[in-house]
């Protein structure tokens, strides 16, 4: 552990150690290999450095550094990102913002929180869970990932059907621009600020337009009560009937989360198990909340619902920790398929709603002719699919195989009406996908906005837009491998 | 450049084939680490994580380098070993994670292979030898050790060597565990030298063995007492064979799983009759079921330990399942509990020692938050890597009520660490065993017997 001085005479670690500290850099090939990637383990390269300020004054120093000597930079939370935002593809100095993790202020009266960007999400609900508030998206990652992070991917989860996304959740950001200059944009609570909506911009924005280091969002008061419904079905048709059903019956659930065939194997064959039958095409794990009255109501026309499509089982939980076991298994579900695969590659394709049987259906042709097997975990009541690709990366060919079989389930959303990403961002991953859904017109007017804010692309270069030149030996593996299954 | 020649050059995303860096036998296994997709559920669980928040120092990136090792892309040096040593052992990580990735198998393997290709050095190898091979493995000398320390503490000795100044010669992590020696016993294993068997009190139900331990019959030998005592008032026959050793999970975490081998093997054979091994320290029994991991290589070895491993019970879980007598007279008393890394991550037993402790009448049990992180302790990890587990010992305080009288919980290495803990910060309680406390409420409800029993006679 102990660094007995820095033992490198490369001038730009030595003054960016300057900046941070001598402890707080890491330059050594073990070390930053643990950086090569983020929950997106596709492609991988080493960062020049991985750094660790402690306040904005540093970040906006390293940051001024770093556009002053040319070098790529790119900011990383807990590295759960699955589209690859964090991956340092130009050998990036990496900005780790995980030792600015401080809950800064609660302020129950106006509901909101100030935090810095390392604060992990779960960890804000914990804080003022006692006092009866919590802080709504949810993403299944909440353990772990960083609010930093959710606003950089605009992530979403279980419970945004209802609540939404991060960015309806922010409510001023403190950020470092690629310059280094450090701007304020909070609203202070006025919901129509004049001038542009810089808060939507810079949330989802990926890290390509500034760095955030410091979050106010807004808290919510805990709702009064809350019922959890497992549903369990022999036919996926009827399970997504059943979702198109409860929409239209008129209720918003908190959530409404289904998993398929493969699915259940996984999270039953892994750590969390809930003892799900095997042999069911698809459940339905069905949430509402909110004031006492008219949950019961609620929940007796959501068992009628899933009884007239042919339910073969539906439970409503009896306690808090039978929700807490339904929610632990849906929530490590992505992670659990390690335990019936080497590798996987999430999905996070959108689609209407009422095409779900019909996207199912496709994705199982694409899993057939592809030889790989996809399960599907997704939040239905929004029609946020994620397919999952299962491969083993050690098996020649795999890799492609599965982006490509990615890629096609991404197209088949976008064919229907849906889109490329619902919550996990374009990253790396979907760069090339982003043809499905913007024309090369509608792509530069958002190229040209990120070269406002970073007109020398330092900051987390080659993401999010589809560029030439990188990965073209994968990419023409892939197309190779779509011909010869498609 | 051709497209052949651009895929050589650059790094293929994951093929393992014959590039392995992992020269020696016995190499971390594949498919442990093929389980684990990076996910990062597991960072926030890991207390080196939580201190440096860097990613070779979360359960995460220790994988993920114990692989680019097995790729090719990283040799086993210092830089590699830096990682994989700084982990604490703790298993929390095995808990969080959702594909149930075997961390701490991976990273004791990994450390056999550090340990093989860079032996330790100087005083640190010589220390590393002494203890571990010199000590440990032998009973008579460990006994002699402890009639030492027992001189030192009885003699005088230590109020002089505390007094004049001469401790301060040692580092300030080791004068801290000095302050807190336990008073030094008689071994039950010396105790007991001539009983083939210490029959159950009353009617003899099931048959057990006992591991002593090492370190344990020496510096808490009065713990192996209270085990002795609650199994015998349970209906239990306790046998305590002859010829058992050390664990060797010293060994093991320290990366020298050849010892470690002998010692299992030694432990399988001691054991061979017996039907049930309990063991009342967390890290030992968690080694003890390990044992099959050892043996890999040695299909013939490796059935004799998973046979093994099916026997042994921590005395917690023990009782809990076999049933115990419920005490009857009432402890008042205020207590938390701490669950021991290898108790709760390691064998999955956290309901049943709480079970023990709450059904005593009058105890009291507060809730320590974050019960199951590690201490610090981490076997000799308090002594390898202090800083480190001075900053874990920190965090664990602070979450230690402070209302209570006593701290429970069913690892000797954590009971050392905990009572450093609380003369370091300045609090009052006191570290007990589980079993210590089920021990004295039953020693109280015997004594409240006979003196009643003696007014019932004077009243006569």
């Amino acid at each position: 552990m102990a660094k007995k001085g820095l033992q490198t005479t490369d001038k730009d670690i030595i003054n960016l150690a300057k900046i941070v500290g001598e402890k707080e850099i890491l330059f050594k090939k073990a070390d930053l290999l643990a950086y090569d990637c983020d929950g997106f383990t596709i492609h991988k390269h080493l960062p020049k450095a991985v750094v660790f300020p402690n306040s904005t004054k540093e970040v906006a120093e390293v940051v001024k550094y770093c556009d002053l000597n040319q070098l790529p930079f790119l900011a990383r939370g807990a590295g759960t990102g699955l589209s690859g935002g964090a991956i340092p593809l130009n050998g990036e100095v990496i900005i780790s913002l995980v030792k600015m993790k401080r809950l800064l202020s609660v302020d129950l009266e106006n509901r909101r929180a100030v935090v810095e960007p390392g604060f992990v999400n779960l960890k804000l609900t914990n804080s003022i869970a006692d006092k009866g508030y919590y802080y709504a998206p949810d993403p299944s990652s909440q353990y772990a990932c960083t609010i930093g992070g959710n606003v950089a991917e605009n992530a979403g989860g279980a419970h945004c059907l209802k609540y939404g996304v991060t960015t309806n959740h922010i409510l001023g950001l403190e950020v470092v621009l690629p310059s280094g200059e450090i701007i304020d944009i909070s609203t202070n609570g006025v919901l129509d600020l004049p001038g542009y909506d810089l808060l939507g911009l810079l949330t989802g924005s990926e890290g390509t337009l500034g760095i955030v280091t410091k979050i106010t969002v807004r808290i919510l008061k805990n709702p009064e009560a809350k019922q959890t419904v497992l549903a369990y079905f022999d036919k996926v048709e009827d399970g997504s009937q059943a979702v198109s059903d409860i929409i239209s019956s008129g209720i918003v659930p908190a959530a409404l989360e289904m998993m398929d065939k493969t699915a259940i194997e996984g999270v039953e064959a892994a750590a969390f198990p809930v003892g799900h039958p095997k042999d069911i095409e698809a459940l339905l794990l069905i949430e509402v909340d909110g004031i006492s009255v008219g949950i019961t109501e609620q929940i007796k026309q959501i068992l009628e619902v899933c009884k007239k499509r042919n339910v073969r089982e539906v439970k409503v939980a009896q306690s808090e920790e039978e929700r807490g076991r339904w929610w632990a298994n849906r929530k490590t579900g992505f992670g659990a398929m390690g335990a019936i695969s080497p590798d996987y590659l999430v999905q996070d394709g959108v689609i209407p709603r009422s095409r779900l049987p019909e996207v199912l259906a496709r994705i199982n042709k694409i899993s057939e002719e592809s030889g790989l097997r996809i399960a599907n975990i997704f939040h239905a009541g929004d029609g946020n699919l994620h397919p999952l690709v299962l491969f083993d990366a050690r098996k020649s060919g795999e890799i492609e195989k599965a982006l490509a079989a990615g890629s096609e389930c991404l197209r088949v959303c976008a064919d229907v009406g849906g889109t490329i990403t619902g919550e996990h961002g374009v990253g790396i991953e979907k760069r090339e996908e982003m043809r499905f859904v913007f024309t090369e017109r509608e792509i530069a007017a958002q190229t040209d906005i990120r070269d406002v804010f970073n007109p020398k692309n330092l900051l987390n270069a080659g993401k999010l837009f589809p560029s030439p030149g990188r990965c073209v030996e994968v990419k023409k593996e892939m197309k190779n491998a779509r011909e010869t299954f498609v | 450049m051709s497209l052949r020649e651009n895929e050589l050059k650059g790094e293929p995303p994951c093929h393992t084939n014959s590039l392995s860096n992992y020269l020696w036998s016995d190499p971390p296994d594949e498919h442990k680490w093929a389980d684990c997709v990076h996910c990062g559920l597991c960072l926030e669980a890991c207390p080196t994580y939580e201190q440096t928040g860097q990613e070779q120092h979360s359960p995460r990136g220790r994988v993920h380098l114990i692989k680019s090792v097995a790729e090719g892309k990283l040799v086993v040096d210092d830089d590699f070993a830096d990682p994989v040593f700084v982990c604490l052992d703790c298993r929390a990580c095995t808990t969080a994670c959702p594909a149930d990735v075997d961390v701490g198998g991976l990273i004791e393997e990994a450390r056999g292979q550090v340990r093989q290709a860079m032996p330790l050095k100087g005083w640190k190898g010589m220390t590393s030898k002494f203890l571990l091979e010199g000590l440990f493995p032998h009973q008579s000398r460990l006994h002699s050790l402890g009639s030492l320390l027992a001189f030192y503490q009885k003699s005088g000795l230590q109020k002089v060597v505390r007094k004049t100044g001469l401790i301060n010669m040692m580092p300030k992590h080791l004068v801290e565990m000095e302050a807190i020696m336990p008073a030094i016993g008689i071994p039950v294993q010396k105790k007991y030298k001539e009983q083939k068997v210490i029959k159950a009190k009353g009617e003899t139900k099931r048959e057990v063995a006992m591991l002593t331990g090492c370190i344990m019959d020496i510096m808490f030998s009065d713990i192996n007492q209270s085990t002795i005592n609650v199994l015998t008032k349970n209906g239990n026959d306790v046998s305590i064979p002859k010829n058992q050793t050390c664990c060797g999970a010293l060994h093991v975490h320290a990366g020298d799983r050849e010892m470690g081998r002998k010692l299992a093997k030694q432990n399988i054979e001691a054991f061979k009759d017996a039907e049930k091994v309990i063991t009342n320290a967390a890290g030992c029994g968690c080694m003890l079921k390990e044992y099959p991991e050892l043996f890999r290589e040695e299909p013939e070895w490796h059935e004799k330990a998973e046979e093994f491993a099916q026997k042994v019970e921590d005395i917690s879980k023990y009782l809990y399942d076999t049933g115990y007598e419920k005490p009857k007279v009432e402890l008042n008393t205020r207590i938390t509990y701490h669950d021991a890394c290898h108790l709760a991550h390691g064998q999955g037993v956290r309901e049943q020692p709480r079970d023990l402790l709450i059904n005593i009448p009058g105890v009291e049990m507060v809730h320590m938050p974050n019960a199951d992180r590690c201490c610090g302790s981490a076997g000799v990890y308090n002594i390898t890597n202090p800083e480190m587990a001075g900053a874990v010992l920190e965090s664990k305080m602070k979450n230690v009520p402070e209302d209570v009288e006593m701290i429970s919980m069913g690892n000797p290495g954590c009971m050392l660490q905990m009572a450093v803990g609380v003369e370091k910060y300045g609090r009052n309680q006191k570290i007990v065993h589980t079993v210590q406390l089920l021990d004295w409420a039953y020693q109280k409800e015997e004594n409240e017997r006979g003196n009643n029993g003696e007014k019932g006679f004077a009243n006569d």
